[in-house]
């Protein structure tokens, strides 16, 4: 196991620093930079020279780089170029909203559609089938922006109620950190319970046709018995995948989602710094949002392993 | 309710002739302070107290007053900062953190005496000495600030007394007192930027003499400022606490509003103002700006070099109906002047050239230049800035009826800056505004190179002469001539449209009283603004 550990991590490492290369490069080839955006239309030649050497950005692009991975492999990221802050602080703040928003629409969505999918799974074909398979149609083709938007509007309209519009971390209020979360959660939750409904239900579908499920069957085991022990303990494997999968694309999906509701998120501090050009930034939330892919691929496979005796030789 | 600030409005047309009947001094030489007109006007009902949550769309980059540009940080910074020099709505000078002044007869030296009592919000007093460290390192251009070229013309600045400051020129600059007004001349303790990290500080204090300081700045989120507890203008500001709330989507912005969430907001959107009108406990208030949205044109690219080519796309332009298209009629149809400024300093539109649609002239002007059958152009478009897709869609529509194929190209604004910089924008839409006086308006744009940037490679001898005299001219009725020739000339070779201006629209609750809002769009009007309780 920590061979293989070990194994994961080098190879983790070596992504990281390809994909920092490639995250760089296409960066730097965004047109403009932060002198640009500071100065506006103001400013001389001679300022920007002075500034650009501030900033590190008279230096060849392979140097800036390698002073930029010198300082992240020490675990510094640097400082904010527009605020002076360091990087380190200002993504982990905003990694912790949108790994909060997150994990909280990922344990949410699984609570409500694996049994969704158990139940519409064992009774194929019946009414409340029908019920579940729309509405799955219906929340996987509409885009989570739309659904952000109408429930906004929509509560706002019915019951003259908006979420704040100032961030509380739930260190500080627990309770005024959920009422923020709640409609981002249901925006972003449509989508994911119609998802884990609709894998669940396949294996199901699936795993009620096997010979051995048959056998149990024949032999007198109750469906609910059946369904808890063998089935559901059959697709864990490829459930664990799944959520992984999920995981990563809702920390991407909520980006839009942060926009709308105006969340301190990673999503928006990568667009705000993106604007600005504030490149310690840019490079450090998609760092984040990279060690936080691999690491949940790393966890899902030790997972994998745990319950899964066949993969630990 | 729609409230429109007739007001407002009024007083810019009030000035015209009051500076005719003064006759000649185009600025006060001689200069004393009266309060009562700083940040508009005092209401006697006011309360004091309460916290005011203001939305805003967008979020300053930073708080580094002086080396930051951009609207995002001088709406908030002025109520932080505070310059030598007030210009009121008009764009008339007052006294603000100088006492009085007096402007020497060849209008090269400027002595200010500086109010006393006066003390930054680092608990240091406000002396001459401050004065200068501040405009000899915004005049720096190695420093790399924003007011670099502002302050070019600056020869020397002396202390003559601890509150005595004397600024000397190298000519006269009829733009100067108004160029002192802009947050960029606000004085900051001096050594500022010597200390370690002073960059990064001003993110989280602030070092003005204003009347709010900054309490907290959390990026993407909200910048919460309070009251000055030191601040000189006995009894102001009425209200203890300002929160600016970045809110990134218009429609949250709408929906923050209609909730309480937030007491006011800046409305970008025409359709907002419709939806929010006749909404109870609300106003949405409609007053004239210093704003621009204008077609520009490089005078190097492509068909855009022939000077008939550019009179043609004029001809062709139905600037109300792009206005239509773009902003739903908010705003006000433009000659060659921003809309606050157009009756002090506005050639009449019906005096100018190209103004009008006339295809069949622009036809004509078009087979004179060798393009019978029209050309093919890239029309850029910022995105993000939501007026531009359907006025360029118009656009579009129109140009093609003198033959002129527009195809509209998109770009992020750090691309276009980029371009526009560089003195490559092609043809493309702007959205800008100015101060409130022409030589500042004007000189940076359209003064050829060096002296100007010239970003649409006008390169006119004739115009730039123009603006020399403007700027060293002494009298109002001498700039007056001077810039309605330069006008002339502006509206001939057309190296810009400028279409319309956008009228400033903030959406207030009715607990919010006495708010006006400055044509520049700036907050200073909430330093007097105060909450029911």
């Amino acid at each position: 196991m920590v061979r293989f550990v070990a194994r994961r991590l080098a190879a983790s490492l070596v992504t990281l620093i390809l994909a920092s290369i490639v995250v760089f490069a296409m960066v730097r080839a965004v047109p403009g930079d932060i002198v640009e955006q500071m100065l506006g239309q103001l400013g001389g030649t001679e300022g920007e020279a002075t500034l650009r050497r501030f900033f590190g950005l008279d230096q060849p692009i392979y140097l800036q780089y390698l002073a930029w991975l010198g300082g992240a492999v020490q675990g510094d990221l640097g400082v904010s170029w527009r605020l002076g802050r360091p990087v380190a602080g200002l993504v982990t703040s905003a990694f912790l909203v949108s790994f909060q928003l997150s994990l909280l629409v990922l344990v949410i969505s699984a609570v409500i559609g694996v049994p969704v999918g158990l139940i519409v799974g064992r009774r194929s074909g019946g009414a409340l089938d029908s019920i579940v398979q729309s509405f799955n149609v219906v929340a996987l083709a509409t885009p989570v922006f739309w659904i952000g938007l109408m429930l906004l509007f929509g509560v706002s309209e019915v019951f003259s109620w908006s979420p704040p519009t100032i961030y509380v971390s739930p260190f500080r209020s627990v309770a005024d950190n959920l009422t923020i979360l709640l409609l981002p959660i249901l925006s972003l939750a449509f989508l994911q319970i119609a998802a884990y409904a609709q894998f669940v239900r396949q294996h199901v579908i699936e795993a009620l046709g096997q010979e051995y499920v048959r056998a149990a069957r024949a032999r007198g085991v109750p469906m609910r018995r059946l369904l808890m022990t063998h089935v559901l303990r059959n697709i864990l494997v490829p459930l664990s995948t799944f959520m992984g999968l999920i995981f990563i694309q809702i920390l991407g999906g909520v980006v839009v989602i942060e926009s709308i509701f105006g969340l301190p998120g990673l999503g928006r501090l990568l667009v705000n710094a993106l604007n600005a050009r504030d490149f310690p930034v840019v490079q450090g939330a998609l760092l984040a949002v990279l060690v936080a892919a691999i690491t949940v691929n790393l966890i899902v496979d030790l997972f994998y392993r745990a319950i899964d005796p066949r993969l630990r030789t | 309710m729609l409230e429109f600030r007739r007001r407002t409005l009024l007083q810019s047309a009030a000035v015209a002739p009051l500076a005719g009947l003064l006759g000649s001094s185009l600025f006060p030489q001689r200069a004393m302070a009266d309060d009562s007109v700083l940040y508009g006007e005092l209401d006697p009902q006011a309360q004091r107290g309460g916290s005011l949550t203001v939305g805003s769309l967008i979020e300053p980059p930073s708080m580094d007053i002086y080396h930051q540009a951009g609207e995002a940080v001088n709406f908030i910074a002025v109520l932080m900062y505070q310059t030598l020099v007030y210009a009121d709505p008009s764009g008339t000078a007052h006294p603000l953190l100088a006492e009085s002044w007096e402007i020497s007869p060849d209008a090269t030296t400027y002595t200010f005496n500086l109010r006393q009592g006066v003390t930054f919000h680092t608990g240091e007093p406000f002396e001459a000495e401050d004065v200068k460290y501040s405009l000899d390192y915004q005049r720096n251009p190695e420093n790399g600030t924003i007011g670099a070229r502002d302050f070019a013309d600056i020869a020397q600045v002396d202390v003559l007394d601890t509150h005595v400051v004397r600024v000397t020129l190298q000519g006269p600059n009829s733009a100067f007192l108004i160029t002192l007004a802009h947050r960029n001349a606000s004085p900051i303790p001096r050594g500022w930027y010597d200390r370690p990290n002073a960059r990064a500080l001003l993110n989280s204090t602030s070092v003005g003499t204003g009347p709010f300081r900054l309490a907290e700045f959390q990026p993407n989120s909200y910048i919460r400022m309070e009251r000055n507890p030191d601040y000189w203008q006995p009894g102001l500001p009425h209200l203890d606490e300002i929160i600016v709330n970045f809110i990134p989507n218009s429609a949250g912005m709408l929906v923050a509003v209609r909730n309480g969430r937030v007491d006011m907001a800046v409305l970008v959107r025409p359709q907002d103002a419709l939806q929010l009108e006749g909404e109870e406990g609300l106003t949405v208030q409609r007053s004239i700006s210093l704003n621009q949205k204008s077609l520009d044109l490089d005078c190097t690219y492509g068909p855009l070099t022939d000077e008939r080519v550019r009179q043609a796309i004029a001809l062709l332009i139905d600037r109300d109906a792009v206005m239509q298209a773009g902003i739903a009629g908010y705003g006000q149809v433009l000659g060659t002047m921003v809309p606050g400024m157009q009756d002090r300093w506005g050639v009449p539109l019906d005096q100018l050239p190209n103004q009008t649609v006339d295809v069949d002239l622009a036809r004509t002007l078009l087979t004179e230049a060798g393009h019978a059958d029209g050309f093919d152009i890239d029309l850029t478009t910022i995105i993000g800035y939501e007026w531009m897709e359907p006025a360029a869609l118009a656009l579009v529509e129109q140009l093609a009826a003198g033959g002129i194929r527009a195809n509209i190209n998109r770009v992020d604004l750090g691309t276009w800056l980029s371009n526009f910089r560089s003195r490559q924008m092609g043809f493309t839409l702007n959205d800008w505004g100015t101060p409130p006086d022409p030589n500042i308006l004007f000189y940076r744009h359209f003064h050829k190179q060096p002296e100007g940037a010239d970003f649409r490679n006008w390169n006119d001898d004739i115009a730039s002469d123009l603006l020399d005299r403007g700027r060293a001219a002494l009298t109002f009725e001498e700039r007056r001539a001077l810039y309605d020739a330069f006008q002339l000339r502006l509206a001939e070779s057309v190296p810009t449209v400028m279409m319309f201006g956008a009228d400033h629209l903030i959406v207030v609750s009715n607990r919010v009283k006495n708010h006006r809002m400055h044509p520049i769009g700036w907050h200073f009007g909430l330093v007097k603004t105060w909450l029911e309780a």
